[in-house]
């Protein structure tokens, strides 16, 4: 080995030691990983990021003292490119740099939580049934509504209604997994259910499913899929004068079904989708003051459409809370563990709670390490372009709303 | 027999003997009813709720089975334990307890959370909602927080009531008139399951000096003991000629107010306070687990059963695919005296 091969080694092992390399204030650095799909949905990534580095600089105001040291919480970005493969080699490479969590969009985490070595990682977008269960993935968490949550508060909220339901849903992983939750949620009313429909995840035109939707009678279209599809559903109904009313989970509120549907308007007025509370009961003050600093370090994130008066539309930092949240809960169990070691902070993250941006507060604990809590799905309704919580159920209409023009 | 002063009756004994002089009159604090008088019970710290701007209204209602060995000793305790949340509103409550597992009940509206020493209740309630958990407890830890304690010796089985506690209050010539009348509007308070209980100030004719109370709360125990059947309020022990299988319920319960008339001041004060500490006492033991909601009603009753102990898991010898080391040493000596024999005979030969 050469000379200069030697000490680029003996450099690489100082700067991958415990505690990881100096920051500016002169800190100890522990590293936290954002693994999301930066190329394919930049969008989504960068909330990701944007919420996991806000948390990281209002944690570093102080540091995170254990013992005679305080460290620094150093965010680094790695892009999954939506590829369950790449993502599962971030996390190996996470925990090879020695990496004290991942905050994770979710692609790959059926194999990615394995390779973690029991490293937290916690999923903000991600909802499938399966991917947390603190008994055989003790180091995996997610704080973001998940699909069972949002499937049975649907059918909860639909029910009751009497309407006869078109199910669709899309052939991509999100709404395959969708419709199993749905499926679940609708076993014991499946005379609410008027036909169950699957379509291409890429089809630009739904008229044929559409129409077969309202030959079967069906008084309401529960659309689980991509923006794309529920852009495209809407078209389908609406350019064949069928005005039957929409529902649709978190991907619904999604600026890319606003953007698709921009030159007409009033085809997104009606639109109900389910989601996690951006507000509790204290008001919208907490989440007001966390949007103000997250716009303040990052900007806003326009949809790219207008109100009738030619206001200017905003989407509401959702995701960039739940990443930013999931890095305050991570600063509490280092505290907590009094240790660096990520299984050791796995541990604690059991045992500690923190108030959410949203004035809730945010905890998990050994039986469950899902951050969002099924009862804290609401429903919001479109209208001129924004959205509402809805009148007619007992959380959502306890809810400010959020305003979301500039 | 202990003494201890607890925190609150500290400081009122203190106050007294400092700031009046002997035999003027002055006013006096009677001990809150609402006061602990030692750490536990409720376990862990008991009951929290940190919801935001809603107060939800909780009533709580426990059953603490306690396994019991053929000594009497217990082995086992679980709690089950029942909140009914009205107010419309989110909850976050946390009920403090040395846990070893938690699992819902049937008919719970929500799953329990599970920490190292405490249960977590998180939702939304829409108006109405009923939580309900069976908490598995260290025995270890709790078994000093239990109301009653079980002696099985010979042919006798002793009921030991272990509510008792000594703490410091104060004697003193005192006007009885009002103290009568607080004692039968705070007995009344408890049995109407009050969520707010009078608190008193005793007009002092006299000097007041401090004083230990032995404060205990009368147990109702009914069940079986040895098939023997038993109905009786233990205030101190009660031994049962029987021995065997024992299922008894135990329920702490108020004492009776007794004769008020014709007491003197001083007796007042002594049957006032004791009153107030007894209902201190008791809502300890109504409160095994605690209620998020400070001023909701709890009761809680204590459910002895005879039980086996489950017998420890027994670790199983792996199969071995091999000799031991005994074997191969002796297999080791076989094949040297083999040897020394075999030279022997060669030399010989």
């Amino acid at each position: 080995m050469s000379l200069r091969r030697l000490a680029l080694a003996s450099l690489v092992v100082v700067l991958a030691g415990c505690g990881g390399s100096s920051s500016s204030t002169g800190r100890k650095q522990l590293l936290v990983v954002v693994n999301a799909p930066f190329s394919r949905t930049p969008y989504l990534g960068q909330a990701i990021e944007n919420g996991a580095r806000l948390s990281a600089s209002e944690v570093n105001a102080s540091g995170l003292r254990i013992g005679d040291t305080t460290y620094d919480l150093k965010v680094q970005t790695m892009d999954s490119a939506l590829s369950p493969a790449r993502a599962v080699a971030n996390v190996r490479r996470a925990a090879a740099e020695h990496a004290i969590a991942v905050v994770d969009e979710g692609t790959g985490i059926d194999a990615s939580w394995r390779v973690a070595r029991g490293m937290p990682i916690c999923i903000v977008f991600e909802g499938s049934k399966e991917s947390v269960d603190p008994a055989t993935r003790p180091n995996v968490f997610r704080i973001a509504p998940t699909d069972h949550g949002i499937a049975f508060r649907l059918a909860e909220y639909l029910i009751p209604k009497g309407l006869k339901i078109g199910l669709v849903h899309d052939d991509s992983d999100y709404g395959v997994a969708g419709s199993a939750a749905l499926n679940e949620a609708f076993s014991q009313n499946r005379s609410s259910i008027a036909v169950d429909e699957t379509v291409p995840a890429d089809a630009l035109d739904l008229a044929p499913q559409i129409l077969r939707a309202r030959r079967a009678h069906a008084t309401a279209l529960l659309v689980w899929g991509q923006p794309a599809t529920i852009a495209a559903a809407i078209t389908a109904a609406r350019t064949a004068g069928w005005n039957v009313p929409f529902f649709t989970p978190p991907s619904g509120a999604d600026p890319f079904v606003r953007q698709q549907l921009a030159n007409h308007p009033s085809w997104v007025d009606g639109l109900t989708f389910a989601g996690g509370r951006l507000t509790a009961e204290v008001g919208s003050g907490p989440f007001r003051r966390f949007e103000q600093r997250y716009e303040a370090a990052y900007g806003v994130d326009r949809v790219g459409v207008k109100t009738r008066e030619g206001q200017t539309v905003i989407q509401p930092p959702e995701t960039g809370m739940y990443a930013y949240d999931f890095v305050n809960l991570l600063a509490a169990a280092v505290l907590k563990a009094g240790s660096t070691d990520p299984v050791k902070i796995s541990s604690a993250l059991e045992e500690v709670t923190t108030e959410g941006a949203n004035g809730d507060e945010r905890a998990f604990n050994k039986h469950n390490h899902e951050g969002v809590v099924d009862d804290d799905v609401y429903f919001a309704r479109f209208h001129d372009m924004t959205y509402a919580p809805v009148k007619d159920d007992p959380l959502s209409a306890t809810l400010p709303t959020i305003p979301q023009t500039r | 027999m202990t003494y201890r002063l607890g925190p609150a009756l500290a400081a009122v004994a203190a106050a007294l003997a400092l700031a009046m002089p002997a035999a003027a009159a002055h006013n006096a604090p009677l001990p809150s009813p609402l006061s602990p008088l030692s750490p536990t019970p409720p376990l862990g710290g008991g009951a929290t709720s940190s919801a935001e701007s809603v107060r939800h209204r909780v009533s709580a209602a426990t059953q603490v089975h306690v396994s019991i060995s053929p000594s009497g000793a217990p082995f086992a305790v679980t709690a089950d334990q029942s909140l009914h949340v009205s107010v419309k509103g989110d909850y976050y409550f946390t009920i403090g307890a040395p846990l070893l597992d938690v699992e819902a009940l049937p008919g719970s509206g929500a799953t329990p959370g599970l920490r190292a020493a405490s249960i977590i209740w998180e939702g939304f309630n829409p108006l109405r909602r009923t939580l309900k958990a069976r908490a598995t407890l260290d025995p270890a830890q709790v078994r000093g927080a239990l109301p009653l304690r079980i002696d099985v010796s010979g042919d006798a089985t002793t009921l030991v009531n272990e509510t008792g506690v000594t703490v410091g209050s104060f004697s003193a010539d005192a006007d009885p008139a009002p103290l009568v009348r607080y004692m039968v509007e705070l007995r009344h308070a408890v049995e109407g399951g009050g969520r707010t209980l009078p608190e008193a100030t005793a007009h002092l004719t006299g000097a007041a000096r401090t004083v230990p109370v032995r404060v205990t709360v009368p147990l109702l125990v009914t069940g079986t003991v040895g098939g023997k059947r038993v109905s009786a309020t233990v205030t101190d022990r009660l031994t049962v000629h029987a021995h065997g299988r024992i299922a008894v319920s135990v329920t702490p319960e108020l004492p009776a107010l007794g004769a008020l008339h014709g007491l003197s001041g001083r007796a007042a004060l002594a049957r006032a306070t004791a009153l107030t500490l007894t209902v201190g006492r008791l809502r300890q033991y109504e409160r095994f687990l605690g209620n998020p909601d400070p001023t909701g009603p709890e009761t809680t009753v204590y459910l002895y059963r005879s039980a086996t102990r489950p017998a420890p898991p027994v670790a199983v010898q792996p199969a071995s695919h091999g000799r031991d080391w005994t074997v191969t040493l002796a297999v080791l000596a076989g094949v040297l005296l083999a040897g020394a024999a075999g030279l022997t005979l060669w030399a010989r030969a």
